[in-house]
């Protein structure tokens, strides 16, 4: 599994360089950027990790970057960091989603945690985020007709049933159960089901 | 005695007496030239007299001429005097008129002694007898001298002079001095002339009369100097009446006068100026007495007031406080003047002093009260900025402890790494410098102390307003442009104000930005010179512009367009710039609004 990296992006280089230090001493892998555009330029891959960034920049503030990285692929948890909380921005933050929000001489705990938890929920998103797209790609093996049985079949149906609604065969659905299952490597509708919900499979298609 | 005997002695001893009355006059004031011409005249009138009777009353030709020889002397002498009355007392003109009769008067003199007998006859061959107040008096006849011309001609000068000088006098209006003794001088030649025309050239008898008539132009003369003396002494009454009015509106306006006479150092002072002062009534005063009572530190500044007056001629004004007997304080306003004698060095100074405590306490309360104004004003503008500046300080901090925190975990490894932590040391001690230095700012401007007008360089002030501006200006996303160029003379004023007002109005030009997406969101300060003495900083935006309809208002107090506005912000920059010495005014530009405001450069 691939390191936990948390990216620093603030352009006070004296505060910049602190938060790494304390970062790396804290047993973490920290990156540094002086602006939000420099670290929005930087290409990312689908690692786990977390921001702290300045909320005050000049040109684009922290909540424009957080802002850009709610579209980005694989978006990361941010955290915002200020000199000074004010109200407003703070409420703006929090409803754009937010891990955490602290001032800069915010306890040690406070921020190391923050980051902790933060990383938790990074490493926990991917992980949602790959079995999901590991579900995706074995429902993507299915064929058309098939897809119409398995959302009969989730509605709890009966294949003749099925059978009279698509015009076909009770054996031929009989068929395409089994092949459904043997794809999707399921041995009872029950875990057909959940499996289904997983994967964000709409009840209808 | 004969009647002409007693006559012409009286003419003699009534115009010596005159004289020995007017001559002394003149003695004690050299400056009454008319006073010696007339003395002058009235001795050479007594002199005629003497020598006419004496030609009277000739027994033999050779007495009479002997006697007209001496006659003419007074005669020429007669023509200096009167001519130098009418050129002091009728303020004649045409003086070259009265010069050349009297330099053919002397040529005649001469002629008189040289040429024949006298200046009337070669020679006298006898005398005949006529009549003159009821006896017989002595006349000659004989060869005339042909050069009686000249001094006949000297007549016809000196007359034409005494009309001109007539008429010159009525024409200024003093209309009684040109007819009284202008008419009479010019009379008195007049008939000389006649005389000497009927009885020199056509032949005619008549005795030598010259007194009588010179007698009428001195009584004449006198009339005029005593009409003088008694103009002299309702002036005298005038003057004292003036002096009375001038003490009763110098006490009304509580003005205090005083004259100094320079050469015996004594001064005159008037009753409210030794009220002023502090001195009792009656108590001699010199200057030094005065300048003791100036407040030691204005003393220095006091005597350079007056002794620059009397070199360079002039009037004086200055302000400066009196220390009482009693200690107490007094503000004064002095104005006053240096007189010189006629050798140019100074004689008499004069002055006139007021009370200026009052204005001077409401002056210095005034300008308290503008202190406090601004103050309330720099407070209120750092409210504004307080969460930027909170921000601003925070930042370093936020530094420090981060790196203090890195910096104890990394003790705890096993080989802690000492380069880095000797890095952090560095990095924290820089920090810490940091925010003090954003800490000093604020106080700085917060501070309430009195206006310290200095030599200030704007790129200076600049930069520390753009060190206390940036934060706020990055939370708001406004681009905070700085031009300044490099060889900008330096201005004169008060940092903490000058700040303040650049303060207002950046913080305006971003406000004016607020919730504006259409647009790059920008306010640039630049500064330039203007001209010899002036520097012009203008702080411009990228905003809306000033409504039309506030342009004549928004310099009001008061007067606000923000939700949170005191509006005050603008009254109070523009009360700053003009206590120094500039003007604060707004303009809208092709993409905003522009405030100028310029300065006087040092120097």
């Amino acid at each position: 599994m691939a390191e936990s990296t948390v990216h620093v992006v603030d352009d006070d280089e004296s505060f910049l360089n602190a938060m790494s230090r304390l970062l790396r001493a804290s047993g973490f892998l920290a990156r540094t950027y002086s602006s939000a555009r420099e670290f929005l330029a930087e290409p990312r891959a689908d690692e786990p990790g977390c921001v702290l960034v300045d909320l005050h920049m000049p040109d684009l503030g922290g909540l424009d970057l957080q802002a850009a990285l709610a579209q980005a692929p694989y978006p990361l948890p941010v955290l915002f960091l200020t000199g000074h909380a004010d109200t407003t921005s703070t409420v703006r933050a929090m409803r754009g989603g937010a891990e955490d929000f602290l001032e800069k001489t915010a306890a040690k705990e406070l921020v190391l945690d923050a980051v902790r938890r933060a990383l938790e929920r990074s490493r926990r998103e991917r992980e949602e985020r790959s079995h999901r797209d590991e579900l995706r790609a074995r429902f993507a093996a299915i064929s058309a007709r098939e897809r119409e049985v398995l959302f009969q079949v989730l509605r709890g149906r009966l294949n003749k049933q099925i059978a009279g609604d698509l015009g076909i065969h009770e054996r031929t659905v009989k068929v395409h159960r089994k092949s459904i299952m043997t794809k999707l490597s399921v041995r009872s509708v029950a875990a057909l089901a959940q499996l289904s919900q997983e994967a964000g499979l709409p009840a209808q298609s | 005695m004969s009647p002409v005997t007693v006559v012409w002695s009286m003419i003699a001893a009534a115009c010596l007496t005159l004289a020995a009355v007017h001559l002394p006059v003149w003695w004690r004031n050299r400056e009454a030239r008319a006073t010696l011409a007339f003395s002058v005249a009235a001795i050479c009138t007594a002199a005629i007299a003497l020598c006419e009777l004496a030609m009277l009353k000739a027994a033999t030709p050779a007495d009479y001429v002997m006697a007209q020889r001496w006659i003419n002397l007074p005669i020429a002498l007669l023509f200096v005097a009167l001519a130098g009355f009418a050129h002091h007392h009728l303020d004649a003109r045409l003086r070259w008129l009265a010069v050349t009769a009297i330099a053919l008067r002397l040529v005649s003199l001469v002629i008189n002694f040289t040429v024949g007998e006298s200046a009337t006859f070669l020679h006298a061959t006898s005398l005949h007898s006529v009549p003159l107040l009821g006896e017989q008096v002595a006349m000659a006849v004989g060869t005339r001298n042909p050069w009686r011309a000249v001094g006949h001609a000297a007549v016809l000068l000196l007359m034409l002079y005494f009309l001109a000088a007539s008429v010159h006098a009525w024409r200024q209006g003093r209309r009684l001095a040109a007819v009284l003794v202008g008419g009479s001088l010019t009379f008195f030649m007049a008939a000389s002339l006649t005389r000497a025309v009927l009885v020199s050239w056509q032949g005619g008898n008549a005795p030598s009369t010259v007194s009588l008539f010179a007698l009428g132009v001195v009584a004449v003369m006198a009339y005029a100097l005593s009409a003088d003396l008694l103009r002299a002494r309702q002036l005298v009454v005038e003057l004292s009446e003036r002096e009375r009015e001038a003490d009763l509106v110098a006490d009304a306006a509580n003005l205090g006068t005083w004259t100094r006479d320079i050469v015996r150092d004594s001064v005159v002072a008037s009753k409210k100026l030794r009220e002023l002062f502090g001195f009792a009534p009656g108590e001699p005063l010199t200057g030094e007495d005065l300048a003791q009572r100036v407040h030691a530190d204005d003393r220095a500044a006091f005597r350079d007031r007056l002794s620059q007056a009397a070199r360079r001629r002039g009037e004086y004004q200055s302000e400066f406080r009196l220390v009482l007997p009693d200690g107490q304080l007094r503000w004064i306003a002095a104005l006053g003047r240096v007189d010189f004698d006629a050798k140019g060095n100074p004689m008499r100074s004069r002055g006139a002093c007021i009370d200026i405590t009052a204005r001077k306490e409401a002056e210095r309360e005034m300008l308290h009260l503008r202190q406090d104004i601004a103050h309330v004003g720099r407070v209120s503008v750092m409210g504004q900025i307080s969460a930027a500046l909170a921000h601003e300080i925070n930042q370093p901090l936020g530094a420090i402890l981060r790196n203090a925190e890195a910096a104890a975990l990394f003790m705890q490894h096993e080989a802690p790494d000492l380069l880095e932590i000797s890095a952090i040391l560095e990095d924290i001690r820089k920090d810490d410098q940091r925010a003090s230095a954003v800490i000093d700012r604020i106080r700085a401007l917060l501070r309430h102390e009195e206006v310290a007008m200095t030599t200030l360089n704007m790129r200076g002030v600049l930069g520390d307003v753009a060190t206390l501006l940036r934060p706020d200006a990055a939370a708001r996303h406004v681009a905070l442009e700085f031009g300044v160029p490099a060889d900008l003379p330096a201005v004169r004023g008060d940092q903490v104000q000058i700040q303040q007002v650049l303060l207002n109005l950046i913080l305006n030009g971003m406000d004016s930005l607020e919730g504006l997406r259409d647009r790059p969101r920008s306010v640039t300060v630049t500064a330039r010179r203007d001209g010899r003495a002036i520097v012009e900083v203008s702080v411009s935006d990228s905003g809306r512009g000033i409504d039309a309809g506030h342009f004549d208002r928004i310099f009001e107090p008061f007067f606000t367009t923000k939700a949170k506005g005191i509006g005050m912000g603008l009254s109070i920059s523009r009360g700053i710039i003009e206590a120094h010495g500039g003007r604060l005014w707004a303009e809208n530009t092709a993409v905003g609004a522009t405030f100028r405001f310029t300065l006087p450069v040092t120097g």
